[in-house]
């Protein structure tokens, strides 16, 4: 009997774990005549470092937007509003906070949007209400490539997992695998080995795919020699790297979130005696990631569009420094990557309103449809922010970052390696690189 | 064919994560056979260890490992004052109050550690890190083999407490017969407030080798280690800390297995399939007995 009764609180109180929530926490003060903007951001949870540079950054591009008097609505400036609905880094926090700022609070646009498995669980609300959407955190391609529903409404601006992975593959192939060679004195057929390490989501999985394509693409001279996956929010990866050891990598690929990646590479390093070189996807490039890793980090490369540490020379740092500057001086801390991103969404859903004279939403729809915007803080193709005609994606420029620890701050700083038109230093392997063999 | 250096490896590794869970689960264990109640909050105190010993270790750099003992100790005072105040006044009543009552717990603990420390991940580091030792034909770093010591010394230091003294034997009286530890005399809700306090202190211990292994935390981190432990418990027989102990072990091993040979997607699920199995042959657990 005990037994029964212990078996179904079990299963209920699993139950209630994969379910529980927090209350979300709408921050903005009414605002009568206001432009009512919903940032969708992970303020609990595993990615709530993320997810509160977000917020802060929406909120830095509203005050500044306000500052200016609002949006210009037809010759009248009408302020913005912030809401923020809190995702808790979950599926169904994600559906709570859009059903609430949708129905609830009733917002004209909605920005932000992190994890693509979050985001894409509440598309389908976005795409029955018909609310003009800026995704700037969610990278998966299904999130305006799927076709179970209506995307229409849904605008990407972030990098896909398609653009990065083939993005970081192609640096593969170009940089570290000839200077692996050289180190080896090895000649150019010697197959690169690099092992791939993901998150089971949409996320991970995109990575896994983009980078399987284009080796199959280009016909790479790369050999995939271990795959190995983990659940999101994993903190143990010993086995997993044990396998990937086993495999003799030249380089390992990590599709993770920061708070993976970071305690990742230091298992690899010091648990499990790994002295490769890894690869990290663009949302690790954010201050508490280079603080996790301390020396670890040495020598790993990220691939990315916004630091908290560099900028490409030129106005693209100034801009990004302004920024910088602002956010710090509000909260204190440093922004990070996705949060420059949702920083641009407001000023991309405000341009979109000023642009469509209304906050009705197909008429403000066919105006990101038609936006032809200059970049803002983060370097875009042609130096403007618009959306495919395909599938509503900005373009980006992006480059390579290797990291070299600064022993003074016990932490790892970037350099920009890769394209030569932006790098400030060449790539090199540190002197402990261990190359894999067959 | 698999290379028996990797087998012993992930085997090793396995050992590791069992280490955490053990002391997890007897916590639970002790609490379960003593008071015969639910606490799925269990996590939670695993979670304020981890705290607990990384603001002692961030505010004073002391070692880590020393660190241990203060946060056993907060945390059999803070066990104390949760068995006085929530689950002494339910104690006796329908499990559907301490099931909700300990959900309950959860939110407050989480929220209010997300108060106190804010909620992103944190990471500590070891005095100890790139230091390694080799075992057998292992070159391992030294701090697993510390916590696997550490989690041997508190389980014999627990034994010989359960088995040696006065108390411990009325702890264990109680937990066999409550009527009848009444009726001798014994101060069972004495025992009550003990065995919640140690098991609260196992659970600071599992926290602060959880930090010290170099693994991530934040206040949400104790609600899965809590799922297992309460499914250790189940599968090593509800009441015996042997059990427990058996069951730990084969948890840690079997999720770093089925990483290995399955993917890291198989690492949580592998255990509940074990227990599935185990319930099914043997439905009181492997050391359980019919009574419990």
């Amino acid at each position: 009997m005990k037994y029964t009764v212990l078996l179904i609180a079990f299963v209920v109180f699993g139950a209630l774990i994969v379910g529980c929530t927090q209350q979300a926490a709408p921050q903005a003060q009414s605002q009568q005549n206001a432009v009512k903007v919903g940032v969708i951001a992970s303020l609990t949870g595993p990615a709530s470092n993320v997810g509160t540079s977000m917020w802060q950054s929406a909120q830095v591009a509203a005050a500044e937007i306000n500052a200016n008097g609002g949006i210009n609505i037809k010759g009248t400036k009408v302020p913005i509003q912030l809401v923020v609905g809190d995702d808790e880094s979950t599926q169904q926090g994600g559906q709570t906070a859009a059903n609430q700022l949708i129905t609830g609070d009733k917002v004209d646009i909605l920005v932000g949007g992190y994890s693509s498995a979050v985001t894409s669980s509440y598309e389908q609300t976005v795409a029955e209400y018909k609310i003009p959407y800026i995704v700037t955190g969610a990278s998966s391609p299904i999130i305006t490539h799927r076709t179970d529903i209506d995307t229409s409404y849904i605008f990407h601006h972030c990098p896909t997992t398609d653009t990065y992975g083939q993005y970081t593959t192609t640096f593969i192939d170009q940089v570290v695998r000839p200077a692996v060679n050289q180190k080896l004195n090895a000649p150019a057929t010697r197959p690169f080995r690099l092992a791939l390490i993901y998150q089971d989501t949409a996320f991970g999985k995109g990575v896994q795919t983009a980078v399987n394509a284009t080796i199959t693409k280009n016909k790479l001279n790369i050999v995939l020699v271990s795959q190995q996956s983990f659940k999101m929010g994993e903190s143990d990866f010993r086995t997993p790297l044990t396998a990937i050891k086993a495999a003799n990598p030249d380089a390992v690929y990590i599709a993770a979130f920061p708070n993976e990646g970071a305690p990742l590479i230091t298992q690899a390093r010091r648990d499990i005696g790994l002295n490769t070189i890894f690869l990290n996807v663009e949302n690790n490039d954010n201050a508490q990631f280079y603080k996790d890793l301390g020396q670890y980090g040495e020598g790993s490369i990220i691939e990315s569009r916004f630091s908290p540490y560099t900028a490409p020379a030129g106005a693209v740092a100034d801009a990004q420094n302004t920024f910088k500057n602002s956010y710090t001086a509000k909260f204190g801390t440093s922004p990070d990557m996705m949060g420059a991103s949702t920083y641009e969404g407001v000023y991309i859903a405000s341009k979109a309103i000023e642009n469509a004279g209304t906050t009705d939403k197909a008429t403000v729809r066919q105006a990101l449809v038609n936006l032809n915007m200059p970049q803002i803080i983060e370097a875009m193709k042609d130096g403007k922010i618009s959306f495919s005609s395909d599938f509503r994606e900005s373009q980006f420029d992006l480059w390579m970052e290797q990291l070299a620890f600064n022993s003074t701050i016990g932490e790892c700083r970037p350099n920009i390696v890769w394209p030569d038109n932006l790098k400030v230093t060449g790539f090199t392997l540190p002197a402990w690189y261990s190359p894999g063999s067959a | 064919m698999v290379d028996l250096g990797i087998l012993l490896q992930i085997l090793f590794w396995g050992i590791y994560a069992g280490c955490i869970y053990i002391l997890l689960a007897t916590g639970l264990n002790l609490i379960f056979g003593v008071m015969k109640i639910v606490n799925f909050a269990h996590g939670e105190f695993l979670m304020i260890g981890a705290y607990i010993t990384a603001t002692i270790f961030f505010a004073t750099g002391f070692n880590p490992y020393a660190i241990i003992v203060l946060s056993m100790l907060a945390l059999m005072a803070i066990g104390a004052l949760v068995e006085r105040l929530c689950f002494r006044p339910i104690l006796g009543t329908s499990k559907l109050n301490e099931i909700f009552l300990s959900i309950g717990l959860i939110y407050i603990f989480q929220n209010s550690a997300a108060m106190i420390w804010g909620d992103q991940w944190q990471s500590i580091r070891s005095p100890y890190q790139g230091i390694t030792v080799p075992v057998g034909s292992l070159n391992v770093p030294v701090d697993y083999l510390i916590i696997m010591t550490v989690t041997a010394v508190i389980l014999c230091l627990l034994y010989l407490f359960l088995r040696k003294t006065k108390t411990g034997r009325q702890m264990r009286a109680t937990s066999q017969n409550r009527k009848g530890a009444m009726l001798v005399g014994i101060n069972v809700e004495r025992m009550d407030i003990l065995s919640f306090s140690i098991g609260c202190a196992l659970a600071a211990a599992a926290g602060t080798l959880w930090v010290v292994s170099g693994q991530v935390f934040n206040p949400y981190m104790g609600s899965i280690p809590a799922i297992k432990a309460f499914a250790i418990i189940i599968l090593g027989g509800l009441g015996s800390i042997p059990g427990a102990i058996v069951g730990g072990l084969l948890y840690g091993i079997a999720e770093n297995g089925a990483a290995y040979f399955l993917g890291g997607v198989w690492k949580d699920a592998i255990s509940f399939i074990i227990l599935i199995i185990v319930l099914i042959v043997k439905p009181t657990g492997l050391f359980g007995e019919s009574g419990e």
